[in-house]
């Protein structure tokens, strides 16, 4: 249960969130009441079979689909009462999203993809911009890949700079799902370690993954089937664990 | 600039093939707006204000002789405000000084105007366009400029004319001249042309006015024009003494090609909307398909921070580039190509053009349709785009065909089984895109529907031709004056090559009508009733019987300008000088002649005072074929030239088919060049929806490529989704058309008051047919060869 002390730094708070989908020949329950608590500087793990609802979950935070019935408040924001455009806006400052296919744009460069954000939210000067897109191009180790074309990167280059672009208005929270799906271990491995110091610099982190070694490293880990968040395996503090 | 601007920038200079189809869409819209509807504007100002300056008369009086004297008593008059005599009267001519003993049999006729002085003429002005002599002096003569659609003539030629009593002289040509008044030479089969009044003394003509012209003070109506004609005969020239032998008042501000340019303005009017729908139609379609593959870009941009406005924007000045690129490219094409169209129109409706510039409202529309088109076209998939939730913009990617399997058109494609491989899969892409079918077939059917409804009004019009005279004869003679029926019969009948010969009187006369006013002139026609030289066609009560006598049937034309004559009535005729009655037996189509009525010849001749004179002669041969009938034409006219009858007017049955295909031919002319410009529309916008169906199937053909299609089979899918497109809208074109083109003719009678005879042209739609299957592959083989370069690579490359 969480107490009231719990609530006042919850930054993600899910409240009977169901989600059907019509779209097929018989409408289908993909989320049948999900209730979900995230605090601050967080770092949450989705797992859990393909098709179990992952995905949809996650959308629901990020607010780039709307639950059929329940709430979804994320920073103190109803973000299932806002309608397209003020979610656009909410979501350029608050959440940075890395979808699981890669989202570039295919017709801007890579350090153009990732000063969209601040061009559309209108965040840091546009002179400082550049300036910003390349430092967290470094931070991905993108920084020499800059002014290429997405089409001209390997599938792990571009799902690095999708979080690139998902950092570019720092924003508090960070949603991904399974950025390191299409990754080797190795460079998998080089993303998780750049969540981890941004969960360091009190970023709250909701990432979905496959990969179950990954899914034991992260603090909270919840497993999602049919729906319904059956299991929530915490971890204890990566430095106690490093203390081993 | 931004990324957000940059990312509009590379989306235009990046896809150039893309681009350049978009903005060629639109333009092609912009074009047919511009030469059919600027076409028009065009047309219609320049034709009325040379008209204006033409200075047409109000009333022409056609008198027996007048002098200064009563042209001045008639401008003295009030309400008039100028008025000038002339003398006008036809010769025979030919090319060249000819010898004495050469007979003018063949010659054409040359409708002379003697002027005073045609340089400062108040009335009937007319232009020099080239020549030297202005105004030509004795022995000297200026041809009306439409003689040269007949034959070339120039300043410095010599003619050879003979008058109707037989006087020859010959005449330097000193200039070409355009006279809006005169009928074109190509209508009439005769040019006009313009001496001074010394030159009629060479001809032996009296040099007296035989033709007073008026024009009215002010701007009256044609009742009150009417009523002051009639003060002036009665109060001026007929107490002077002159004889009037004809009142001519036409509606006031109508020229005599009226008709034929209301029929090509409202032709040019209705194919101008429909081009305007065609137009928007593709344009629409263009844009949102262009709109539809940014769907899941729109997608990203909001899901990392875009605001609706923000993106709608970038999308919205992007098409605003096309538009703006298409206006550039499409409204001068459409400018240079209604210039052209403009100037081969006044060419053949003889006007002068002194301004090819488009009329202001014809540049907004095309502006409007490049820019506010496409931009009104766009919002719509733009708000989808970005309002749809981010969730389903970003799953518009990947392969298409999540609606598939649904709706009757699908399960209709379920039931073909048996078909290639191929085959099936290329119907099943093109019903994917339901919308954009739906888009692309509306465009491709009105413009089926056109094109196919053009050629039905082309068929009608021909039809028409062929139907619209009642006469059976090979040729036919006309003289200047009466002559002797059994002297012209046994003359004509002598000469080899005629089978059957029939002389008629026929004399000018006016209706009275039961108000005292008169009518124009109405030619009376003596016909035997049983004759197998008349096929009239009655649309109303009988024809004549042999046993009529003072019996008459009037044609359509003297019916639509005499309405209260009906069958059953009775009609007074002022005829050779005396108030006569006649019975209304019945109406029969007008067949371009004018308005005429016909009664039995026995009648007419007892009314003339039975003297058994004709004054024309109508022969026929035994083929119809036009240069048997010309030889023919040629020896009965030499025979009676021989024997002392002079021939004022010579025709052939195919000369005079020609010259009234040749009015109606102008409309068939304008049609064809219209389904042309409409065709063109259909095939740049089929191409343009192949082409984005291949942009938008690049990840469905390089999934094809990778499970093993060959290049033939990537165009075969390309080439039949094409096809199948065009073929459905041949097929719904063709539906529409019957009625589209029974309309357009409805509204062609309307504007011309002419009838014309519906005839669904089914050639038509089989040579549509044809043409379209040629287009669809046409269209689709650019697009199919793009598909086919499309690597396994670039297809999955970012996904
Ligand atoms: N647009 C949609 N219409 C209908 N059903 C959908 C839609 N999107 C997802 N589903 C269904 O909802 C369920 C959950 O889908 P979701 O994408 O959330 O799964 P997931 O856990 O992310 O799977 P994966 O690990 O394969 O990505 C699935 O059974 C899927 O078939
Ligand atoms: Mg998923």
């Amino acid at each position: 249960m969480s107490t009231p002390a719990d609530m006042s730094d919850a930054v993600i708070d899910l409240r009977g969130v169901v989600k059907v989908y019509d779209t097929g020949e018989v409408p289908f329950t993909a989320l049948k009441g999900v209730d979900l608590t995230v605090r601050s500087g967080e770092f949450v793990g989705l797992v859990g079979k393909s098709g179990s609802g992952k995905t949809t979950l996650i959308n629901m935070i990020t607010g780039i689909d709307h639950p059929t019935e329940g709430e979804v408040n994320v920073g103190g924001t109803p973000v299932h009462a806002l309608n397209e455009n003020q979610l656009a806006m909410w979501r350029g400052r608050t959440i940075g999203v890395v979808f699981q296919f890669f989202q570039l744009l295919p017709t801007l460069t890579v350090i153009e993809n990732v000063m969209l954000p601040m061009d559309f939210c209108n965040m840091y000067a546009s002179a400082e911009r550049p300036e910003r897109a390349m430092h967290l191009l470094e931070q991905v180790e993108m920084a020499d890949q800059a002014f290429k074309l997405p089409s001209a990167l390997s599938g792990g280059q571009q799902q690095r700079v999708a979080i690139a672009r998902a950092l570019a208005n720092d924003p508090p929270i960070l949603a991904a799902d399974e950025p390191t799906g299409n990754l080797d271990s190795k460079t998998a491995d080089a993303v998780f370690r750049l969540f981890e110091e941004l969960v360091d610099a009190h970023k709250t982190i909701v990432m979905v993954t496959h990969d179950s070694d990954i899914a034991a490293r992260v603090r909270r880990a919840l497993v999602v089937s049919d729906g319904e968040i059956v299991e929530e395996t915490v971890h204890r503090p990566r430095t106690e664990r490093r203390g081993i | 600039m931004s990324p957000r601007w940059r990312k509009v920038w590379r989306d235009l200079t990046g896809h150039r093939f893309r681009t350049l189809l978009v903005v060629l869409s639109i333009a092609v819209g912009i074009f047919a707006i511009t030469v059919v509807m600027g076409g028009r504007g065009i047309l219609l100002r320049e034709f009325e204000a040379v008209y204006a300056e033409s200075m047409a008369p109000t009333i022409t009086f056609d008198v027996d002789a007048a002098d200064s004297s009563v042209v001045r008593a008639v401008e003295r008059v009030e309400g008039v405000r100028m008025a000038e005599g002339r003398r006008t009267f036809p010769v025979r001519f030919t090319g060249g000084e000819q010898p004495r003993g050469v007979l003018s049999a063949g010659w054409d006729t040359l409708q002379v105007h003697a002027v005073a002085n045609i340089a400062t003429a108040r009335i009937e002005r007319t232009t020099l366009e080239a020549g030297r002599s202005w105004p030509p002096g004795a022995g000297e003569v200026l041809l009306e400029r439409s003689v040269n659609m007949m034959s070339e003539y120039e300043p410095g030629d010599v003619i050879t004319v003979e008058t109707a009593s037989g006087t020859r002289a010959t005449l330097n040509v000193v200039g070409l001249v355009h006279d809006i008044n005169a009928f074109p030479a190509h209508f009439v089969a005769g040019p006009t042309g313009y001496v001074s009044m010394e030159t009629l003394r060479m001809l032996d003509e009296p040099d007296y006015f035989s033709t007073i012209l008026a024009v009215a003070e002010g701007e009256p109506t044609q009742a009150e024009a009417s009523r002051l004609a009639m003060s002036i005969r009665d109060d001026v020239l007929i107490s002077r003494g002159v004889r009037v032998m004809r009142t001519s008042v036409p509606e006031p501000g109508s020229h005599f090609l009226g008709d034929i340019f209301r029929g090509v303005s409202l032709l040019l009017l209705a194919l101008g909307v429909l081009s305007l729908f065609l137009s928007g139609f593709l344009v629409v379609t263009t844009v949102q398909a262009i709109m539809s593959q940014q769907v899941s870009q729109v997608g990203i941009m909001k899901a990392i921070g875009g605001r609706a406005d923000q993106v709608t924007w970038m999308y919205l000045v992007m098409v605003t580039v096309y538009g703006l690129f298409a206006v550039v490219v499409g409204m001068p094409a459409g400018a240079a190509a209604g210039r052209w169209f403009t100037g081969f129109a006044a060419d053949l409706l003889n006007f002068r053009v002194t301004s090819y510039a488009p009329p202001a409202y014809v540049v907004a529309l095309g502006v409007a349709v490049g820019i506010a088109v496409p931009l009104l076209a766009a919002i719509v998939p733009v708000r989808a785009g970005t309002r749809i939730s981010v969730v389903k913009a970003l799953n518009a990617t990947g392969m298409s065909g999540t609606s598939f399997g649904h709706g009757l058109i699908d399960r209709a494609l379920g039931l073909l089984r048996g078909l290639p491989r191929p085959v099936a899969l290329s119907l099943r892409n093109t019903f994917l895109r339901k919308g954009r079918l739906a888009l692309t077939l509306i465009t491709l059917t009105l413009a089926s529907a056109v094109v196919m409804s053009v050629m039905s009004v082309r068929t009608s019009i021909l039809a028409t031709v062929d139907e619209v005279d009642m006469w059976r004869f090979d040729a036919q003679f006309y003289f200047a004056l009466p002559q002797s029926a059994e002297a012209v019969d046994r003359i004509a009948s002598r000469v080899e090559g005629v089978v059957a010969v029939s002389s008629m009187p026929e004399y000018r006369a006016v209706l009275s009508r039961a108000d005292g006013s008169e009518s124009d002139g109405i030619d009376i026609i003596g016909v035997v009733p049983e004759s197998d030289f008349v096929a009239p066609r009655v649309t109303a009560g009988r024809w004549l019987e042999p046993t009529d006598a003072s019996a008459i049937v009037l044609n359509s034309d003297v019916v639509k300008s005499e309405p209260e004559l009906a069958v059953g009535t009775n009609a007074t005729f002022n005829l050779l000088g005396e108030e006569r009655d006649f019975e209304v037996v019945g109406v029969v189509t007008a067949g371009l002649m004018g308005p005429v009525a016909f009664t039995p010849s026995g009648y007419l001749d007892s009314l003339a005072g039975g003297t058994g004179a004709v004054t024309r002669l109508q022969v026929r041969t035994p083929t119809s074929e036009p240069t048997e009938q010309m030889r023919v034409a040629r020896l009965v006219e030499q025979r009676l030239e021989e024997r002392s009858v002079p021939v004022a007017f010579t025709q052939t049955q195919s000369e005079q088919r020609d010259q009234v295909a040749s009015q109606l031919g102008i409309l068939v002319t304008f049609l064809a060049i219209m389904g042309v410009i409409l065709s063109v529309v259909g095939v740049i916008g089929l191409t343009g929806t192949m082409t984005i169906n291949v942009l938008e199937s690049t990840r469905e053909i390089g999934v094809m490529r990778a499970i093993g299609a060959s290049h033939g089979s990537i165009y075969q899918i390309f080439v039949t989704e094409g096809v199948v497109i065009a073929l459905i809208a041949w097929a719904l074109g063709a539906l529409i058309s019957y009625p589209m083109s029974f309309l357009l003719l409805d509204m062609l009678e309307t504007a011309m008051g002419l009838p014309l005879t519906f005839e669904y042209s089914w050639a038509g739609v089989g040579i549509w047919l044809v043409a379209v299957v040629v287009i669809a592959v046409g269209a689709s083989l650019l697009p199919a060869f793009r598909a086919a370069q499309v690597s396994v690579r670039d297809a999955i490359a970012y996904e």
